[in-house]
């Protein structure tokens, strides 16, 4: 049987361990942090939808810029 | 509307802070956004995620059996008996799962995934149990989404109590 079939909800956790699937994870996170933060912060509830779009975007901008940045310091070390 | 009220009803469920105050719209916004972080976190990592002050990996209370070590309540293990880890030293206990500070600040639904965690933990009678426990980034990732989800609230409820506290025409 296929890890995902044998899968319980709440009882295993999801079968993803492959690196191309779990970054992807981050962005739901984004995307949650993302509207929260300026649905505390905007005046207007109109607002949100395109203010939380652009910020959603340069978190996961920012985090591809970091794991970037960090893959060249690891790089630059083994060298 | 009471500030603490406001307060209290948004951490009893995310988002009904803003509800109370009359902002319809950013109470759904905050609230489906929390519980789908919450709810993804279990997903992701599994109940299990969710360490419980108190209790072991075994589902079962933690006891001190002596001033330095802590034992899990096991009743095979001789002199496994003593008071609850939980009450006798609760700075401690917490301070040994730090995420579940940032984790309750979700509101009940954190105490039935606590009961979930705890059950799910324990040993049946053929020694399995029904959780698995989840390791390295699966773990990571559900306790990242569930703390998140926390910190939101937080952030969410001071929000609204200020709200509260100094009424604005719009919504």
């Amino acid at each position: 049987m296929s890890p995902i079939l044998a899968w319980t909800p709440f009882l295993d956790p999801i079968p993803i361990w492959s690196n191309a699937v779990w970054p992807w994870l981050l962005l739901p996170l984004a995307i949650a942090v993302a509207l929260v933060y300026k649905s505390v912060k905007c005046r207007t509830m109109r607002q949100v939808p395109r203010e939380a779009a652009v910020i959603a975007v340069w978190i996961v901008l920012g985090m591809v810029i970091a794991a970037v940045v960090l893959a060249g310091v690891v790089r630059a070390m083994e060298w | 509307m009471s500030v603490p009220l406001v307060a209290i009803a948004g951490w009893v469920l995310p988002g009904a802070g803003y509800w109370l105050i009359g902002q319809r719209a950013r109470a759904l916004t905050v609230g489906i956004s929390v519980i789908v972080l919450f709810v993804a976190g279990l997903l992701i990592g599994g109940v299990r995620l969710i360490e419980v002050p108190g209790y072991g990996d075994h589902g079962l209370p933690l006891v001190m059996v002596s001033a330095d070590r802590f034992v899990k309540a096991d009743p095979t293990l001789p002199g496994a008996s003593g008071p609850w880890m939980l009450t006798s030293h609760p700075l401690d206990e917490i301070r040994n799962k730090p995420w579940y500070i940032a984790q309750i600040l979700t509101g009940p639904i954190n105490l039935i995934a606590s009961w979930g965690s705890v059950t799910a933990s324990k040993v049946n009678a053929a020694g399995t149990t029904a959780g698995f426990r989840s390791h390295a980034r699966t773990n990571e990732l559900g306790v990242l989404y569930t703390a998140v989800a926390g910190m939101l609230n937080l952030l969410a409820i001071i929000d609204a109590a200020s709200r509260a506290g100094q009424p604005e025409a719009d919504a």
